[in-house]
Order: C-alpha cells, then sequence, then structure tokens
C-alpha cells in the first residue's frame, strides 16, 4: 500500500510527508529547549546576589566544540548535495566527516569537560583562622609569580589584609562578575565568619587502612558452621588451619585493606554469623581524582577514626594550581561540581546532557544511513533515501543551533 | 460510460491494488493485531487502553468517595484487597489511610486526563477516524504511529506498576507540585516522572502524524474548508499537543533531576524538612514548575474537550439532518482558541501572588477565551433548529454535552476573575467545573462516538435500548455528583481532604465556638448523596460494557455501509474498512454535510458524490 507525498512533494504545499514532519518536530523541539532556556532565565535573575557560579566554563574549548558542530552542519549538507547529484561515494565521505565532528563534540564533554567538574572541588572549613591560612598559600605563590595573580602590583607583602584583597577579586569573578557593594559586603561576611569555601582539584588523599577482625560467632545467627567456613575460604582464610579457631575466639581476618574490601568482608561475615569489628590500622596516600564524593564520605568513622584523614587540594586561585594539605576533621562539607553542586551547574548539566543526547541520536541514526541496513534504501529508491537525509540535515541543522545558543548563553555571559 | 463499464473498471482497480500487496497478505497475528501499522487497529487499540485506564481510574476515585463519606470506616468489598494487595501501613483493617486517599487522587487525575481521555478522544478515535474522513489510505507516518501507541502502552504500565512498589505511587496530586514533589521519599513520585515522559513522547509523536496526515494526505477535492469539523478540531488539538507537551518533558526532567540528582530546581533556599535543613544548592524556583506545569496543563483541558467538540458536530449534524450552522464560525472559533490557549495558563496560579498588571493580563485573555467556546457551543444549539430530530443513543449523548458543557464553561467564569477565584481557588467549585466540562461534558461526546462509529468498525449495532437506559442513567447521577459540589465549594469546603471535611466540619467538636467558615451538617451530608450517585453512577456502566462487547458478536447487523446515512467520507469504505480503506479512487465534491439538499434525492449527499 503505497502511502501518497512520501518521495514526490505535494503540488499545493510543496513538501513531502517527511520534511513537514520533521519541520513539526523541530517546532516541539524548539518548545522543549526554550522551556529548558526560561527556565535558566527564571532561575538566574532569581538567584541571590553571590550565589550564581560564574566563569567556570572553559570559553576555549566551548568555542572550540561549537567550531566542531558547525563544521559538521556543513558536511551534513555536503553529504546531501551528494546525493542530489547521485554520487554516493561523496555522500559517505562528508557522512563520515559529519559522524566525526559529532562523536569528537561528544568526546570533548564526556572525556574532557564534564570529568574535569566531577573533580572539581568545594571544601568548606569549620574554622576560619585555618581558612585564611589555606587561602594565603595560594596568595604567595601567584604574587611571586612574574605574570602573577592581578595584585602582584598592589601588594609587597603577604599581610592578611592583601591575601584578603586577593581573594575577594578571585571570589568576586566567580559569583560576581565584577565587585560592587553586594560582592564586598558578601565577600567580607563570608572571610570573616570563614564560610567561604576553598575549591581546587582533589589530587590525593589519606585513605585508612582497616584490619578486619572476629570477635566470635553467633551460632544462632541462622548460618551454619558450613556457611562460616565458605565466607572465610571466600576471603582468602584457609579453613583447616584457623576455621574453628576463628570461631571459638576469634582473630585477624583480613589485614590492611580498603574501605569497599572491608565494608564486603564485614557483611559476608556477618551474614556467616560472625561479630566483626573493623578498626584503622594504618592510612595510605592515594593519588587519584574521586568523583563525586560527597561530605558523608569524608565523615565516615572506623571505630572512631575517619575513614578519609586528609585531602590534597590543587588550588583553583593559583597559578600551577599549587597543592595544599587539609586534614577531613577540619572540613564542615565539601561538593564536588556535579548537578547537586549549584543550580547553575543542575541547570547546565541538564541543558548540556539533553542536546548530548540529541547529538548522540544523532549519531545513530547517521550510523544506520551508513550502514548496508540502512543503505538499502538507496538501491531502492533512490530519490526516498536522500529524502531522508534532507530531513535529518534539517534535525542536525537544529542541534546545531540549540549549542550555538548554549554557549553564549552558559558559557561567556 | 455505462454502469458495466465503470463496475469492470472499478474491479479491475481493486484487483490491481490486490496484485500489488499480494505479498504483504500472509501477515502473522502479531503483526496483524499487536505490532500493527494500521491507523484502525492503532485507534482501536488505543481505544480499549483507554477505556479500561477511564474505569480504572472511575474505580479510584469511587473508592476515594466511601473515605469521604465514612471517613475511617473500612471499604466494603475492596478494603481487604487494598489491605491484602498495598499492606496495612496504607490500608489498616481496609480502612483508606490518608496517604492512600492522596495517592488514588493523584493517580485519578493523571490516569483519566492522560490515560483515559486524550488516549480515547484524540488518539483513538482521531486515528481511526481522521484518515478516513479526509480520504487518506492511513496516516502519513504507520510506523511512528504504532511506536506512538507501545510509547504510550509502555508509559502505562510504568504508571499501574507504581502502585505496588513499596511507598506506592505518586502522591502529590496531578499537578506534582514542588518542593512536595521534589522531597517526598516515596519511589512512586519518580515512577510518575518517568511514566509521564513515556506519555508525553507518545503524545509528540502522534501529534506529529495527525498534523503531516491532515494537511499532505487529504484526497482530490478535499480542501481545507471542506474538512469535517472532526478533522479541524483534531488538527488544533494536534498542535496544541506538539506545543504544549514540550514544557512539562522539560519540567519533568528538572524535576526527576531534583529526586534522582539532587540538584534545586524547584527547592527554594533554606528549606527544612522533617526539622532538619535539607542538603542541596538551594536557589531553586517551585514558582517554575508551576509556570511549566500549566503551560503544559491549561492547553491540555483544551485538548481535553475539543475532541469532543468534534464528535458532537459530526453526530448532530447526522441527526438532525441539516448542515451545522456557522461552520465558518466554528473553524474560525477553534483556530483562535488554538492560539489563546498558550496565554491563559496563569488563571491556575492566581494565588501565588503575582502582581496586579500580570494578573490583569491573564484574566484579560481567560475572559477572551471564553469567548470562541461560546460561538462554537452557540453554533451548534443553533444547529438543533429546523431540524428534524433523530433521538437515537448517540444523538442523546450528543444533545446533553451542550447543556452539560454549558454549565461547565459558565462556572468558569467567576474563577477566571481574581477577585472571585480567591474565596473559590482549590475549593470543591472548581471540582464541579472541571468535572462538568470533561465528565458529562467530553466523556458523553466520547460515549456518543462509540455509539455512533461502531457499526463502521464492526457491522454491527449496539442495542440501542440498552444504550437509552445508559444514557438516562449517566445523564442523571453525573448531575447528582456534580450539581452539588459547587454548593459545597461556596461553602468553602477544600479540595482533597481525605475526610471528607470533617475537621472543618460544624459537626467537630473542636470546631464548636467557630461560627464562620466551619461546614455546614447539610454540606457535609451532601458528601453522603455524592458518594452514593457515584457508586451508582459506576453501575451504570455496566449496560455500556456488556452493550459493547455484546454488540460486536451479536449485534443487529448494518444493512449498508452507512447505517447513519450521513455525509462524511469514513462511511464511504466498506464495512469495517479494509487495509487501505477505500476500495475506489476517492474524489470530493461537496461540503461536509450537505443534508437536505434542496432538489437532491435523498436527505443526504455525500462528500464523495459529484455534484450535478
Amino acid at each position: 500500500m503505497e502511502i501518497p507525498y512520501t518521495v514526490k512533494p505535494r503540488p499545493d504545499t510543496g513538501l513531502y510527508n517527511g520534511k513537514l514532519g520533521i519541520w513539526l518536530f523541530l517546532a516541539s523541539e524548539v518548545m522543549l529547549f526554550g522551556a529548558l532556556f526560561s527556565s535558566y532565565v527564571l532561575l538566574r535573575v532569581g538567584a541571590e546576589d553571590g550565589t550564581w557560579s560564574m566563569g567556570l566554563m572553559n570559553i576555549t574549548v566551548g568555542a572550540g566544540n561549537t567550531m566542531v558542530l558547525i563544521a559538521s552542519s556543513m558536511f551534513v549538507v555536503l553529504a546531501w548535495a551528494e546525493l542530489k547529484q547521485g554520487n554516493l561515494a561523496g555522500y559517505k565521505k562528508w557522512k563520515w566527516a559529519t559522524i566525526a565532528c559529532a562523536v569528537l563534540f561528544l568526546v570533548v564533554k564526556w572525556s574532557y569537560e564534564w570529568p574535569q567538574k566531577f573533580k572539581h572541588y568545594d571544601v568548606w572549613l569549620n574554622d576560619a583562622k585555618l581558612l585564611h591560612e589555606k587561602f594565603e598559600k595560594g596568595y604567595q605563590e601567584t604574587v611571586s609569580h612574574a605574570e602573577g595573580g592581578n595584585h602582584a602590583n598592589d601588594h609587597g607583602d603577604a599581610a592578611n589584609g592583601d591575601v584578603q584583597k586577593f581573594v575577594e577579586t578571585f571570589y568576586t569573578k566567580r559569583f560576581f562578575k565584577e565587585t560592587s557593594d553586594a560582592s564586598q559586603t558578601a565577600f567580607k561576611q563570608e572571610w570573616a565568619n570563614g564560610t567561604l569555601a576553598i575549591s581546587g582539584h582533589i589530587n590525593a588523599y589519606e585513605e585508612a587502612q582497616i584490619n578486619v577482625e572476629v570477635t566470635g560467632w553467633n551460632a544462632d545467627a541462622g548460618a551454619s558452621e558450613a556457611d562460616a567456613d565458605r565466607a572465610l575460604v571466600e576471603l582468602g582464610v584457609s579453613v583447616e588451619e584457623a576455621a574453628e579457631d576463628l570461631r571459638k575466639k576469634g582473630g585477624l581476618i583480613k589485614e590492611r585493606i580498603d574501605y569497599d574490601w572491608a565494608k564486603r568482608a564485614e557483611y559476608l561475615l556477618g551474614q556467616a554469623g560472625f561479630k566483626v569489628t573493623l578498626s584503622v590500622a594504618g592510612y595510605e596516600k592515594v593519588e587519584a581524582h574521586p568523583w563525586f564524593w560527597r561530605t558523608p564520605r569524608v565523615n565516615e568513622d572506623i571505630g572512631g577514626n575517619p575513614r578519609v584523614r586528609s585531602i590534597v587540594l590543587g588550588l583553583d586561585h593559583t597559578h600551577h594550581h599549587d597543592e595544599i594539605e587539609i586534614e577531613t576533621r577540619h572540613i564542615s562539607r565539601l561538593s564536588a561540581y556535579e548537578p547537586k553542586h549549584s543550580t547553575f551547574f543542575g541547570i547546565y548539566y541538564t541543558i548540556t546532557g539533553l542536546h548530548a543526547a540529541h547529538v548522540f541520536g544523532g549519531i545513530i541514526v547517521m550510523l544506520y544511513n551508513m550502514l548496508p541496513i540502512g543503505l538499502a534504501l538507496w538501491h531502492k529508491d533512490r530519490e526516498r533515501f536522500t529524502n531522508r537525509i534532507e530531513t535529518f540535515g534539517l534535525f542536525w541543522h537544529f542541534v546545531d543551533l540549540v549549542w550555538i545558543f548554549l554557549f553564549p548563553i552558559l558559557y561567556i555571559l | 460510460m455505462s454502469d458495466k463499464a465503470e463496475v469492470t473498471q472499478t474491479q479491475e482497480a481493486v484487483e490491481v491494488h490486490h496484485g500489488e500487496h499480494d505479498e504483504h497478505h500472509a501477515q502473522s497475528f502479531w503483526r496483524t493485531y499487536i505490532f500493527s501499522t494500521d491507523h484502525k487497529i492503532i485507534g482501536i487499540q488505543y481505544g480499549f487502553c483507554g477505556l479500561a485506564f477511564l474505569f480504572f481510574g472511575f474505580c479510584l476515585v469511587a473508592t476515594m468517595r466511601w473515605s469521604m463519606a465514612y471517613d475511617g470506616q473500612a471499604v466494603p468489598f475492596i478494603g481487604p484487597m487494598l489491605e491484602a494487595m498495598l499492606g496495612s501501613n496504607v490500608a489498616p483493617g481496609g480502612v483508606m489511610s490518608a496517604e492512600l486517599y492522596n495517592v488514588f487522587g493523584a493517580m485519578h487525575g493523571t490516569i483519566m486526563v492522560f490515560m483515559g481521555i486524550v488516549p480515547i478522544a484524540f488518539a483513538a478515535f482521531g486515528n481511526y477516524v481522521v484518515p478516513l474522513q479526509i480520504g487518506a489510505v492511513d496516516m502519513a507516518f504507520p510506523r511512528v504511529n504504532m511506536a506512538s501507541f507501545w510509547a504510550f502502552f509502555l508509559g502505562c504500565v510504568v504508571m499501574t506498576v507504581s502502585f505496588f512498589i513499596p511507598g506506592g505511587a505518586a502522591q502529590a496530586g496531578w499537578t506534582s507540585y514542588s518542593p512536595l514533589a521534589s522531597m517526598i521519599p516515596t519511589d512512586g513520585q519518580t515512577y510518575w516522572l518517568i511514566g509521564m515522559v513515556l506519555l508525553i513522547t507518545s503524545s509528540l509523536l502522534g501529534a506529529v502524524n495527525f498534523l503531516v496526515t491532515i494537511i499532505n494526505m487529504r484526497a482530490p477535492g478535499m480542501t481545507w474548508l471542506r474538512l469535517p469539523f472532526f478533522v479541524w478540531v483534531q488538527f488544533i488539538t494536534a498542535f496544541l499537543l506538539l506545543l504544549a507537551f514540550p514544557p512539562l518533558e522539560a519540567a519533568g526532567i528538572l524535576q526527576l533531576m531534583d529526586r534522582v540528582l539532587e540538584t534545586s530546581f524547584f527547592l527554594p533556599t533554606g528549606l527544612v524538612v522533617g526539622g532538619q535543613d535539607v542538603d542541596v544548592s538551594g536557589g531553586g524556583s517551585p514558582l517554575l514548575w508551576q509556570h511549566l506545569f500549566w503551560f503544559l496543563a491549561h492547553p491540555e483541558v483544551y485538548v481535553l474537550v475539543l475532541p469532543g467538540m468534534g464528535i458532537v458536530c459530526e453526530v448532530i449534524a447526522n441527526n438532525t439532518r441539516k448542515p451545522i450552522w456557522g461552520y465558518k464560525f466554528l473553524v474560525g472559533s477553534v483556530v483562535v482558541l488554538g492560539f489563546l490557549a498558550f496565554i491563559v495558563w496563569a488563571h491556575h496560579m492566581y494565588m501565588t501572588g503575582m502582581g496586579t498588571v500580570i494578573s490583569a493580563f491573564f484574566q484579560t485573555t481567560t475572559l477572551i477565551i471564553s469567548i470562541p467556546s461560546v460561538i462554537i457551543l452557540t453554533c451548534l444549539f443553533i444547529s438543533l433548529w429546523g431540524g428534524s430530530i433523530r433521538f437515537n443513543t448517540p444523538m442523546l449523548f450528543a444533545l446533553a454535552f451542550l447543556p452539560m458543557f454549558g454549565i461547565g464553561g459558565l462556572t468558569g467564569l467567576p474563577l477566571g476573575f481574581n477577585f472571585s477565584d480567591v474565596a473559590l481557588h482549590d475549593s470543591y467549585y472548581v471540582i464541579a467545573h472541571f468535572h462538568y466540562v470533561v465528565a458529562p461534558g467530553t466523556i458523553f461526546a466520547i460515549f456518543a462516538g462509540v455509539y455512533y462509529w461502531f457499526p463502521k468498525m464492526t457491522g454491527r449495532r449496539m442495542s440501542e435500548y440498552w444504550g437509552k437506559v445508559h444514557f438516562w442513567l449517566s445523564l442523571i447521577f453525573m448531575n447528582l455528583i456534580f450539581l452539588p459540589m459547587f454548593a459545597q465549594g461556596m461553602a468553602g469546603m477544600s479540595r482533597r481532604m481525605s475526610d471528607g471535611g470533617a475537621t472543618y466540619s460544624l459537626a467537630n467538636p473542636d470546631n464548636a465556638d467557630i461560627t464562620v467558615g466551619a461546614l455546614s451538617d447539610t454540606i457535609m451530608n451532601l458528601n453522603v448523596s455524592i458518594s452514593a450517585a457515584a457508586w451508582a453512577m459506576l453501575v451504570a456502566q455496566v449496560p455500556f460494557i456488556v452493550n459493547l462487547f455484546w454488540s460486536v458478536k451479536h449485534g443487529e447487523k448494518v444493512e449498508s455501509d452507512n447505517p447513519w446515512q450521513a455525509t462524511t467520507l469514513e462511511w464511504e469504505t466498506p464495512t469495517p474498512p479494509p487495509h487501505g480503506n477505500f476500495a475506489k479512487e476517492i474524489k470530493v465534491y461537496r461540503d461536509p454535510y450537505e443534508y437536505s439538499v434542496p432538489g437532491a434525492k435523498k436527505d443526504f449527499s455525500p462528500q464523495a458524490q459529484p455534484a450535478k
């Protein structure tokens, strides 16, 4: 059964079904992204002074990504033009170029931009004096640097007031864009009562090494002796030697293992009827970029000792991201730059995430139209296949257009 | 050309068609009836799903009505079932807890709107009838059509499953206002959001399909002003869905992120829950949710009512044997209504502390939008004048639609003005108003449509006798349910009270010294009569359900393809219409309602009949 106007345009409207359909779909997409942009405007305008993060986006990378998408839009048109001239090889060439651009865009987002944010932390200390001390470290380094912090010209020594001015400018740029009464008042308050966050990348941390001990075995816990033995075997303890001893008198099962391991051992042994104690044997510095750490993790304790004793923070406000060490007992709260971190980041991830989902969907469709499964239509009905590519091209241009709005609004303004 | 030659030509045409798609005929049961791309099958699938959920939604509120009339008493029959299925913390001893009442309330609204009325009025009737009425072979995108149904089905599954997860289904109202909806720990609220995203996707796909079909696939001669009014309303409804749903989808995504990723889009700074500060970034706006929600939800109410008006128009034209009065007024009004629908939404938000300028704007647009609605209703009323009226079951429902929708519409006026809305907002007056437009409004139109198009879909008529029983009982009970609610609302009874307002009643000893505002015994006693009427209404649907299923196999067979002697194109097809719909090429020569044309042989001239 032939559906009319699938390929040939209808004379009075001048459109074939697919083209009309995609334009209508794009109208709904305009409403979708429009609603998100409107939400952005409402949230930003309604945000209290000093609560909206600014200047944290890498404009160069964003601009680069913009160029990549614009190029891809060009390529998708060239691909369609080749098809119009009956040149399948030309189409494939330009389509691969489009796909390459789209993949590059996503790779930059997923492997660079977003992960950078997830490793980036704001740390709130519970001691104002300590806060000032930690900030000063950055100041010294920056002032001594030839190109220097913006204040190398104004100050000579590291008296507290000068650190303050330095931090004030840094802080203002991040939340206010320029100095004003509001920014000065806000800064002075937060500096004085120590509620200013220090920010940077957590490069390393001291993690507890945990001993897992069993102190006895409860025969009525619902697990048999065989279960208990099996649990021990699973944890690498040889059964013949120590099993019965362990059940009667207890003993050390695992030494100096990490938290997740220890928790798993605790669970397994608990299920097997053992009474388990965890204790901290010592601390080991781990070089890593923790992602999505939240405050509870640094506050967790094992037998009165913290799970994480200190963190090594590569400071934002210094030129070379110099590192300082902060003990977790001085941390009241920390947060990675994840969606939860601030409303700006919330909406940033939502809009760019939805956009990225559209880019990804586009890649899937493009691949479909490149592989034999999609190309079958070219061999069956050239014009219909060409129309399909035109329809996709319209969609792709829309995706590009959304980014062209996104970039200035989220990155620059 | 002799008749014989014509017939042979037609036969040849049919044979050619058959030859062309003989290869397709060997389709499995699954491809033909379950994963079908045929608009008629999809329409019926939507219809059955929608009717099932309409009934389920009604059962939810019937249970709620027990709690309102007899708070604290175990629900008969259903109570033990609830306790067994949902647990003793929500239904202890078969008594409905307040949480369960809220769950049922939220889901009643959601189910009736998104899984009941929209699928039936828009998707079911639209899918089945629109391609037939414009002379098309199918929808423009049959596979997208199928995808739209299955997305809808998935959405329904998610919503239904949410009842049975620990914590139960969503309970923050069908309006799902934040911060409650963002913070409430029950997973059901998250399921609701996921279900909504699926349902919205289904509607968007459906809307694109309808629009392209109506624009691009009209048969030769079917100009815009020859379209049956039913097609016009579906066209506008599709535009409303296309442009109004995405903001709710965006809002749904944002609320989902609030719940799952702990963002603060709708959470203000300094939120305290259970005595504790919430550890979120804050800085969000609960008002933002309301704006995004109502931006959809207002056009949504027009989505609910317009297809009903379309069905009523078809049935009235057919059963008065005269053209509809003011066809051009109808078309103009529905187009204007479509545009205006987008700029009135904040009349649902008068109580949010909006400024006088904005309030004046929305009051103005709200009052203006009543004009096209009144024009439509007036045209339909005037169409009755001088008609040769046949009082069959579809016509009875269509006739009842007119005053019922009229009451609903008129009672909306005090809600449109800020000064009077202050007293009536969130009261039972609002419930009465919107139920009048949707329940004895759209649902009656849906019934009319079912009785009217049933012969085309099955080749048999539904029983007229039981149809009339269904009609009279439904009409009486609908009014017994909703009319007293106006009084309750004006007396100050609030919505969403699981005890039916007992806490605020004069009968409550705690209120002994309150003289103004407490609910009188009369008002409270209405709860009992309303509930009784609701249960009677539920029972009154049994003849309809039995009639529907029984008539498929045992109804009186129709004597022709056009048993109602109608003019529109859907009656030109074989009965039931085969794949491809029409046996011959369709060309349109006439306006949609050429009944009783002076000088014509019969009292109706079908659109496909050449003009002399």
